[in-house]
């Protein structure tokens, strides 16, 4: 049943976006998204045998009078982190070959992710981007930021062509504090220049995660005969046969795709690639798995 | 193999079309849109790659079904040996002319010998039907094997009083090869006048499964006949009848005859005539003297010929009392009474008296008893003889009226009630005067006149019928004679007047044959024909009127209808030569006069060529099997279009599977 709701072509029927991502969200597994820091909640966590120069005030007494033997309580700890997505709004993003476009099947991802951080009281914030920055939402735990988050989103239009230069120079300067950083994009650049451009905001510490949206027509085009593609984002034309659809196209993008997923895990930066004609839960799902819980 | 309208398979260059459907027209493509050509390279397709046919199984079809169209519509046939003449399933018709000229000499009997020498060596299997040939083809029996039955319609024949027409014989064998669907065999016996050949030769055409056979049993003969007899069909002074009797030679020498005019079997008058060779002459008798009543006359030419049923021509003459026309007019000038008076006495054919009367006085006039009444451009009528004259046209009298300065007084035309516009002449119309401008020559008023040449018209009243028939208009479009009907009656209007005044028109020799036929034509005497042949149609009464019963004795005396059709049937088939005499209800009896059809008389044969030509040209020796009833071969066409439809229907379907395979789906 829960299904049904997350196909992404029942979700574009839904028109507004927080309640698409509730609707994820609210469906999913709380729980996964944990920080691996321990600190002073009073969630209890587990016992530690004390060892030489641990600090006295963390020791169980009471397990101590019982024992005789000096145990660490140690407790999990509550982190704020930056949660940010880069959301590309390119024109190529308005492709879609059924019901659902690129640019929609991403708001849908980057509003879901948005609301679970959101909702575990983590600052976002979200930036739209072509070749230049469109909008910005800086990171903020602050009430109502999911609103003005999802209206950002919800207003980001198919623009020009893709430049990831430009907007990831201005990321650096914008965001000072180390986060996470979830980059949404159909990513039709040179896989080593993406994970190049990238690689600054990792070395500052920030976690990137890159989610790679493409259409199924896109992985998998199918021409009956020969054909004129234009270029959504450059205008530009060209003839193509169904042959070499078949056959070189493929490899190209499935040669592309890995050496997205390579280029990125080199550097550190987490991958997934998000189809548009899957269920979002399951692409969520994904994606969390990717993170391994480290969010 | 080969094409009957070969010019169709011009139609084969449509193949092009989808060829340029399925090869250039795909080149041009949409553009479809795609989120990057990044991973594209530009391929430059050959252009035989480009143009490679795709849906070949498609385009086969398509091919096809325009190859097969083209095909079809060229009637494409096979030459095919077809056993004709005799076959076991051929139908043998023997057709024998029973027409009038079969009377001469022994031609009947020739025909009906020559009937019976095709009945000899008759094949049990074989199937006949004899039918006879005159002015209808008449089948004598229905398609049978036994030879007796054959024989026995034949003994029965005699030669008719009917016309033969070969385009009718024609016809009816088209129909039967049409309705039986199989070989006929068919034997003309006949003397083939030229006659009777239709003015078209088209008419002679014969279906592709029927041969013909004639056996001529005819020959040139001379024959004299009279053609054709002009007599008045009443008259009541018979000092003034003039008979005009027209004699014809036909493949005859030149020669003097005798022709005699005899009224009830007494003959009153003969006159010799030169006759040319192959010609025709006249003789004019004066001053017939004849009976009160209907008179049973001929004219007869002493021929002593091959055909003596044709030397005598009948007519009938009817000898009356003089009609009375009641001339209503003003009364202070005569002019036009003198005129129309004068035009109606000096008609040779007329049988009229005019009985004037002035207007005032014409109150309590019986109009029943006079043929028809004219209102010479009166200005008033009293209320009593205007109802008077309406009954009378409405129970089938009629009524000439002609309007002048007097009645343009008036508002409307009396009797028929018409809004009177205005006085026109011409000289205030810059015009010295009108002429006549379109006339219905079909009108009795404007036959035999010339189209009132010269006429002037000075003076006309504008009236306005819209639904009275325009006779004649002037120049200007004005109508000058029109007519109207009412009840079962009948008006005539003439928009000016008889007296010399408004128009000339009474000084102009058009001015009596206009009177007389006028007149003619509203007493009811325009409507009868003066010569019936045989076969054709009187008519007992006319369209509309009251049911009255009509007795007719046919020319042995016998009554000719039964009393359901005496009290129905509106016309009466002259089946035979002789005196028809006409009972009315009214009183009214007429004699009509039934003559053989003189084409009959002229006994010249069709051209040997045109008999062959009908025939169709074949092998002496086919035509001497078929004329002996033995079968023989021939090769016929045999048309394949049907064939080739169908093919292309099945194309077709195939088309639209396929079409829906591969066009459907398309992405």
């Amino acid at each position: 049943m829960q299904q049904r709701f997350l196909d992404p072509s029942v979700l574009a029927s839904i028109s507004n976006l927080e309640l698409v991502a509730k609707t994820v969200v609210d469906g999913f597994v709380a729980g996964l998204h944990r920080s691996p820091d321990f600190g002073f909640s009073q969630e209890f966590a587990e016992y530690r045998m004390y060892s030489q120069g641990d600090d006295l005030r963390h020791v169980d007494w009471n397990v101590f009078a019982r024992t005789e033997r000096c145990y660490l309580k140690r407790y999990r700890g509550e982190t704020n982190t930056l949660v940010t997505v880069l959301l590309d709004a390119s024109n190529s993003m308005a492709y879609t070959s059924h019901t659902v476009t690129k640019l929609n099947y991403a708001r849908f991802i980057a509003s879901s992710l948005l609301y679970l951080a959101n909702h575990q009281r983590d600052a976002t914030g979200v930036v739209v981007f072509d070749d230049e920055v469109r909008n910005i939402v800086r990171p903020s735990s602050r009430q109502g930021q999911l609103a003005r988050l999802t209206h950002a989103i919800e207003h980001a239009e198919p623009g020009k062509r893709t430049d990831f230069q430009k907007p990831f120079v201005l990321c650096q300067e914008l965001l000072k504090r180390r986060g996470i950083i979830i980059v949404i994009s159909d990513f039709w650049a040179d896989p080593a220049l993406v994970v190049k451009t990238m690689q600054p905001l990792r070395y500052h510490g920030n976690e990137l995660v890159l989610v790679h949206i493409l259409d199924p027509q896109e992985l998998r085009p199918e021409l009956r005969e020969p054909r004129i593609l234009l270029d959504m984002e450059t205008d530009d034309s060209l003839e193509v046969s169904p042959e070499y659809v078949a056959t070189d196209y493929r490899q190209k993008i499935d040669a592309h795709v890995e050496a997205l997923r390579s280029e990125a895990r080199g550097s550190g930066i987490d991958y997934f690639l998000a189809r548009t004609d899957r269920p979002l839960d399951e692409c969520l799902r994904e994606y969390l798995m990717v993170r391994q819980g480290r969010m | 193999m080969g094409f009957l309208a070969p010019w169709f398979l011009a139609g084969l260059a449509a193949i092009g079309l989808p060829l340029w459907v399925h090869l250039l027209r795909r080149h041009k493509s949409e553009p479809l849109p795609f989120s990057s050509l990044m991973f594209f390279e530009k391929r430059t397709q050959s252009s035989i790659k480009h143009r490679r046919l795709q849906h070949l199984l498609l385009l086969a079809a398509r091919l096809a079904m325009i190859i097969l169209l083209a095909l079809a519509f060229a009637s494409p046939y096979i030459m095919k040996k077809v056993t004709a003449g005799g076959g076991e399933a051929a139908l043998r018709i023997i057709a024998i002319d029973d027409s009038f000229s079969m009377r001469a000499g022994n031609r009947m009997e020739r025909a009906k010998a020559e009937a019976r020498a095709l009945l000899n060596n008759w094949r049990p299997a074989q199937q006949g039907q004899v039918i006879a040939l005159s002015r209808q083809v008449r089948l004598l029996t229905q398609p049978t094997n036994s030879a007796e039955e054959l024989r026995a319609a034949i003994d029965s024949l005699t030669p008719g009083d009917g016309r033969s027409s070969y385009g009718e014989f024609a016809r009816a064998l088209r129909a039967t090869a049409e309705s039986l669907k199989k070989p006929i065999e068919v034997h003309l016996i006949s003397d083939m006048q030229k006659s009777s050949r239709p003015p078209s030769f088209a008419d002679l055409r014969l279906d592709a499964n029927t041969t013909l056979t004639i056996h001529d049993v005819g020959s040139a003969t001379p024959n004299w006949t009279v053609e054709s007899v002009n007599a008045p069909r009443r008259f009541s002074d018979p000092k003034r009848v003039r008979i005009f009797a027209t004699a014809a030679a036909f493949a005859a020498p030149a020669a003097t005859k005798q022709i005699t005019v005899a009224c009830n079997g007494k003959t009153v008058a003969t006159k010799s005539v030169n006759i040319p060779a192959n010609g025709r002459a006249s003789a004019e008798f004066l001053g017939v003297e004849a009976p009160h009543g209907l008179n049973r006359c001929e004219a007869r030419i002493d021929g002593a010929d091959a055909l003596p049923q044709d030397d005598a021509h009948l007519f009938s003459l009817e000898r009356s009392d003089p009609r009375r026309i009641l001339f209503v007019h003003e009364g202070r000038s005569q002019r036009d009474l003198l005129y129309y008076r004068s035009a109606i006495e000096s008609s040779s054919e007329s049988n009229f008296a005019i009985e004037p009367v002035a207007a005032d006085a014409a109150s309590n006039a019986g109009l029943d008893k006079f043929a028809f009444v004219v209102l010479s451009d009166v200005a008033q009528l009293s209320a009593s003889l205007e109802e008077n004259l309406r009954k009378y046209v409405r129970n089938g009298g009629s009524l000439l009226i002609a309007l002048g300065p007097s009645a343009a007084a008036r508002s409307t035309v009396p009797v028929l009630g018409l809004k009177i516009n205005s006085s026109a002449y011409a000289s205030r119309a810059g015009e010295r005067f009108q002429l006549l401008g379109a006339g219905d020559d079909t009108h009795a008023a404007l036959r035999n006149t010339n189209r009132w040449e010269n006429v002037k018209f000075y003076q006309t009243i504008r009236v306005d019928a819209p639904e009275a028939r325009i006779v004649a208009r002037l120049a200007d479009q004005s109508p000058v004679l029109l007519e109207q009907r009412s009840g079962e009656g009948r008006v005539l209007v003439f928009t000016s007047t008889f007296d010399n005044i408004a128009n000339d028109f009474p000084l102009h020799p058009s001015f009596i044959p206009f009177v007389e036929q006028t007149a003619r034509y509203l007493s009811g005497y325009e409507d009868t024909t003066a010569g019936y042949t045989v076969a054709s149609t009187f008519e007992l009464r006319r369209e509309g009127a009251q049911a009255e019963a009509v007795e007719v004795l046919g020319p042995d005396g016998a009554r000719a209808l039964t009393l359901q059709e005496a009290a129905r049937a509106k016309t009466l088939t002259l089946d035979n030569p002789g005196y028809y005499e006409v009972r009315r209800g009214s009183g009214r009896n007429e004699l009509v006069a039934v003559n053989i059809d003189r084409r009959e008389s002229d006994l010249e044969p069709l051209p040997k060529e045109s008999v062959e030509l009908w025939q169709g040209r074949r092998p002496d020796a086919d035509v001497q099997s078929a004329a002996a009833g033995r079968p023989f071969e021939e090769q016929k066409p045999e048309n394949l279009w049907w064939w080739f439809v169908l093919a292309l229907a099945v194309v077709a379907l195939a088309e639209s599977v396929l079409a829906s395979r591969y066009l459907g789906m398309r992405t």
